[in-house]
């Protein structure tokens, strides 16, 4: 094991090598997209790779839409967006997205299967509390805090408790979940032996963790925490240990030492447990709390890095569709991420500004990086390997993007017109995003290795409701009255794929509206069918 | 450090094999700028191995017994002791082998089973039971083990399949939620067709509103641009939603498959009337067909009151089943690549209570295999006079699974890999029964 050990760390730092230290970074009012671009494109020089191009607009507008707002962009807004000629429109783009109610409602799904699904299924909801966080942009470690200490009284924390509760029967998964959540890193390997390939983890984290929460329990429908208790575990070789109150870093934390109290204050303490959850009530914190030492542990200056590098690398995951570090919850020293420089630069950076995530999204959509192609022009052999970033990455629809992406192409093309004004648009894609929720419920959410199922495929083919929803729709009927083979297939296109069309497909649509001049208004239906459910539409690309 | 004590697997020192490969990948680190690609050990690819295996296609149906069934009314008779309960048992073809006297037909056809008695699986509970017993070990908190079908599923079935390979019959509702399945990391590619209210799954036959001519011209239309959109593109769900559209047409003309009416009327009388015999005719219908996988759900064994009469209903009706299965599948000469196995969620206590019950009893309990890859007539493992503790060849859930992969040429050591993270089909250190394998 000895001998084992050594070889690892020895790799560790013929790999790694010494991490870069601050001085060593570009300097920090450097631009979020100039460091980016600064160290991929570094990468992409030393690998002699040269990238794809830029999207082309349309492109652009659709992936941002998606990115950002959850949502596609209408016709109308990808025309018009296509069709200007301002220098600075992609900017202007990426202000009206962020600023948009859609926004937050795209954030909030996201963020709600991020800290809310667990490896099981059934998801329970954190949206109450996200969306009062999400809308006023409250830094990470703002709702961290909040989050871990699962005070739902005020209004601005309503339903932060949830997000405990959605494990508070099971305290290991307590513990995992919270450190694969926040910290992208999973202990569950250590908790039945030291972790065989990473030497940072050992059992005496993963019950370090756990301590913080072992006086965790819920308290009708909130969360609690005991007086006393502590953690004990059982080591390979059979012995048993006393777990130390331990954050990641292994720095064991002193605190003041509870003996168990007698049956008598046992039994108060259950009576004004009782008495709280009677009233519907949070409990008082105890006297002393050990989940607050989590929270104090994790925020202070050195491990803070833990938060910061976790949440950059899922962000860039969300919109890059590639994590810095892969697994996300495999953030360990023998996991490099693709480009350490960069992320220690972005989590740095977040630190500095307050851990303003809308910040960092519009920083990381700035850059050159974010706005790549996603079709690789040369052979398919030379495909640079994702982690270079040099093209950019298919990203499957999440059931809500794709069941508003759905709804969106079927509305009618003349309902969003160029002079509807914004507070109207806002209000009629609230109604849009609304009509989606159904349909939504029908696919599944893609986790790291998502496959399309072919329920999917067998439902959006053969299921009357679906049918009648992609089939006979306000954009099918708007078609129907076109009379243009060109101009039908032109709209069509735009609806449902925010793009221009090319000879190649408008030679194939009209050379199936000639096949069926008898059954025109089918062919129609048909066509726009075809267009749903193809892949282009089914990904953001 | 011994590795039997372990619950989870994480790539140990006794794992000598994948360990050694993980640090030669970080070796690879060490050498080249670019850490090496952990994706590229991707569960999804396809192994050489595998597609050997496809070659010659073995099959598997599971009976479920939901709720546990007892091991005392069935394959373990203790007749004349205080926990043996009124049955007696009774001699079979396979001398010095007896079984309850509630499985006459099944005594006449020992020679293609083998049952194992030295169940000792540790959870009682309905639902972590259902997953023990069909996963073969317990989930991590961010790990969801693939079932028994899901995996099967993958190394049995083939890729451009035209018929399901996972199917599952449920019908009834007791214990369906608890025992439910699923692909676990695999993903959605190895999940299962469920048929519990209908006998059909949903969306196999055209819409209304679509004629076929049609139905098949506009998926023509939707190849033509999704595969337009394709090229130049690379990812691994992007190919998952083209093959997904690629089975339709396969499974729909598959429908058939799931007609009962299309089995003549002999098979089904053969079969009788009960739900349960007509699922493990179509279950030998699939099986005929090219699925790998069938669970055939008969619930709801779970006797904690009239043991007895709960037993003389569902044994008898187990006992024509299973006798039949056998012979239709020998028959055909479908046995011999086909393992039927018999399993529940656990068995049920020796102690007889107060209401003439058996309750929920993990510690000393069968199960059966018959066909493929097993020796007809064995009998491994034995309980003790009472039933109350296993005194020799006690296994566990893991031992079974690696079992049953080795009966169909599976190897039980087989790993899969989650990231870089190697994964054994079964933990490490388990070994299969070699007694029972052919």
């Amino acid at each position: 094991m000895i001998h084992i050990r050594r070889i690892a760390l020895l790799l560790l730092c013929i790999a790694f090598g010494p991490i870069a230290s601050a001085a060593d970074l570009l300097p920090a009012d450097s631009s979020i997209p100039q460091a980016i671009d600064h160290y991929v494109d570094a990468k992409l020089k030393s690998e002699g790779v040269q990238p794809a191009d830029r999207a082309d607009d349309a492109t652009l507008i659709r992936r941002l839409t998606l990115d950002l707002a959850g949502r596609t962009p209408t016709a109308t807004e990808a025309r018009a967006y296509v069709a200007s000629k301002e220098k600075d429109k992609y900017v202007k783009l990426v202000d009206r997205l962020m600023s948009s109610r859609s926004f937050v409602r795209h954030q909030v799904d996201v963020f709600d299967a991020m800290l809310m699904r667990t490896a099981n299924g059934k998801p329970k909801s954190l949206a109450a509390y996200l969306e009062v966080a999400i809308a006023e942009n409250r830094p990470w470690d703002k709702m961290f805090r909040e989050l871990i200490s699962a005070d739902g009284a005020s209004d601005q924390t309503k339903g932060a408790q949830e997000y405990l509760r959605s494990t508070v029967r099971d305290i290991d998964l307590m513990a995992n979940k919270v450190s694969v959540d926040f910290f992208g890193i999973n202990i569950s390997c250590a908790k039945c032996h030291d972790h065989p390939l990473v030497l940072d983890w050992t059992q005496d984290h993963f019950y370090g963790m756990k301590s913080f929460f072992n006086r965790t329990f819920e308290n009708g429908d909130f969360i609690g925490e005991e007086e006393y208790g502590y953690v004990s575990f059982q080591t390979v070789d059979g012995d048993k240990r006393a777990a130390k109150l331990m954050f990641l870093d292994g720095k064991p934390i002193d605190e003041p030492q509870i003996k168990e109290p007698d049956d008598k204050t046992k039994k108060e303490l259950k009576k004004r447990r009782d008495e709280f959850r009677k009233k519907k009530q949070p409990l008082p914190p105890p006297s002393f709390s050990r989940r607050m030492q989590l929270i104090d542990a994790a925020l202070s200056t050195g491990n803070d890095q833990f938060l910061a590098r976790s949440i950059v690398n899922r962000v860039w995951h969300q919109l890059v569709g590639q994590g810095l570090v892969m697994p996300l919850d495999q953030m360990h020293s023998m996991n490099a991420p693709s480009h350490p420089e960069l992320l220690e630069w972005l989590s740095r950076d977040l630190i500095a500004n307050g851990y303003d995530l809308r910040r960092l999204m519009r920083g990381i959509v700035a850059s050159k990086t974010y706005q790549r192609a996603s079709r690789w022009n040369g052979s398919s052999e030379d495909r640079p390997t994702p982690k270079l970033f040099a093209v950019a990455n298919v990203k499957p629809l999440t059931p809500r993007q794709y069941a508003i992406a759905l709804r969106m192409a079927g509305q009618d093309p003349a309902a969003h017109r160029a002079d509807t004004p914004e507070a109207d648009f806002e209000k009629w894609v609230e109604g849009v995003e609304g009509g989606a929720r159904g349909l939504a419920g029908k696919f599944e959410y893609p986790g790291q290795r998502f496959q399309v199922s072919v329920d999917e495929a067998l439902m959006l083919s053969n299921d009357e409701n679906l049918q009648r929803e992609l089939m006979e729709n306000a954009l099918v009927r708007h078609l129907r009255k076109v009379e243009d083979d060109r101009e039908l297939i032109e709209s069509a296109v735009w609806s449902v794929l925010s793009r221009p069309t090319d000879d190649e497909e408008r030679r194939a649509f009209a050379a199936y509206l000639a096949q069926r001049k008898d059954q025109r208004d089918a062919a129609v239906a048909q066509i726009v069918w075809a267009m749903m459910t193809s892949g282009e539409a089914r990904f953001n690309h | 450090m011994s590795s039997a004590k372990r619950k989870t697997f994480c790539g140990s020192p006794e794992h000598t094999l994948s360990r050694r490969a993980f640090l030669g990948a970080a070796a690879g680190v060490a050498a080249a700028p670019i850490a090496a690609d952990m994706t590229q050990l991707d569960v999804l690819q396809e192994s050489a191995l595998a597609g050997e295996l496809k070659k010659r296609q073995k099959h598997c149906i599971l009976l479920w017994l939901a709720g546990g069934a007892s091991q005392l009314e069935t394959w373990d008779p203790k007749p004349g002791v205080e926990t043996g309960g009124p049955f007696d048992k009774i001699k079979t073809n396979v001398p010095g082998t007896h079984i309850s006297e509630l499985l006459p037909k099944m005594s006449r056809r020992m020679d293609k089973t083998c049952i194992i008695r030295s169940l000792n699986t540790r959870d009682g509970g309905h639902g972590g039971g259902a997953q023990l017993m069909m996963r073969g070990r317990k989930d991590e908190p961010n790990l969801v083990y693939p079932d028994l079908g899901a995996v099967l599923a993958k190394e049995l079935g083939r890729a451009d399949s035209k018929v399901p390979d996972y199917v599952e019959f449920y019908s009834q509702t007791e214990g369906r939620s608890s025992a439910r399945l699923t692909p676990g990391f695999l993903g959605a590619r190895y999940a299962p067709v469920k048929l519990y209210e209908q006998m059909s799954p949903p969306n196999m036959s055209l819409p209304k509103s679509v004629d076929a001519d049609d139905h098949a011209a506009r998926a023509h239309l939707r190849d033509f641009m999704s595969r337009r959109f394709a090229a130049g593109r690379k990812s691994s769900a992007l190919e998952s939603h083209a093959d997904a559209y690629a089975r339709i047409t396969g499974l729909m003309s598959s429908r058939d498959l799931f007609d009962i009416e299309k089995e003549s009327k002999q098979a089904r009388l053969r079969y009788g009337p009960s739900q349960f015999g007509q699922q493990a005719l179509m279950a030998r219908r699939m099986v005929e067909a090219g699925v790998p996988f069938v669970r055939v759900s008969r619930a709801w064994w779970d006797s904690h009151g009239q043991n007895f009469e709960t037993h003389l209903e569902l044994v008898s009706e187990l006992d024509h089943v299973m006798s039949t299965l056998l012979d239709d599948l020998d028959e055909r000469g479908l046995l011999k690549h086909t393992l039927v196995i018999t399993l529940g969620e656990f068995g049920r206590t020796p102690r007889i209570n107060a209401s003439l019950g058996r309750d929920h009893f993990a510690t000393a309990w069968s199960c059966s295999l018959s066909g493929c890859g097993i020796v007809g007539g064995a009998v491994y493992g034995k309980t003790d006079a009472k039933g109350e503790k296993v005194v020799d060849g006690e296994i566990g859930a893991g031992e079974l699974f690696a079992t049953i992969y080795e009966a169909l040429g599976i190897k039980h050591d087989k790993e899969y890999h989650v990231g870089s993270r190697p994964i054994p089909l079964v933990n490490p250190g388990i070994k299969p029964v070699r007694d029972v394998l052919t």
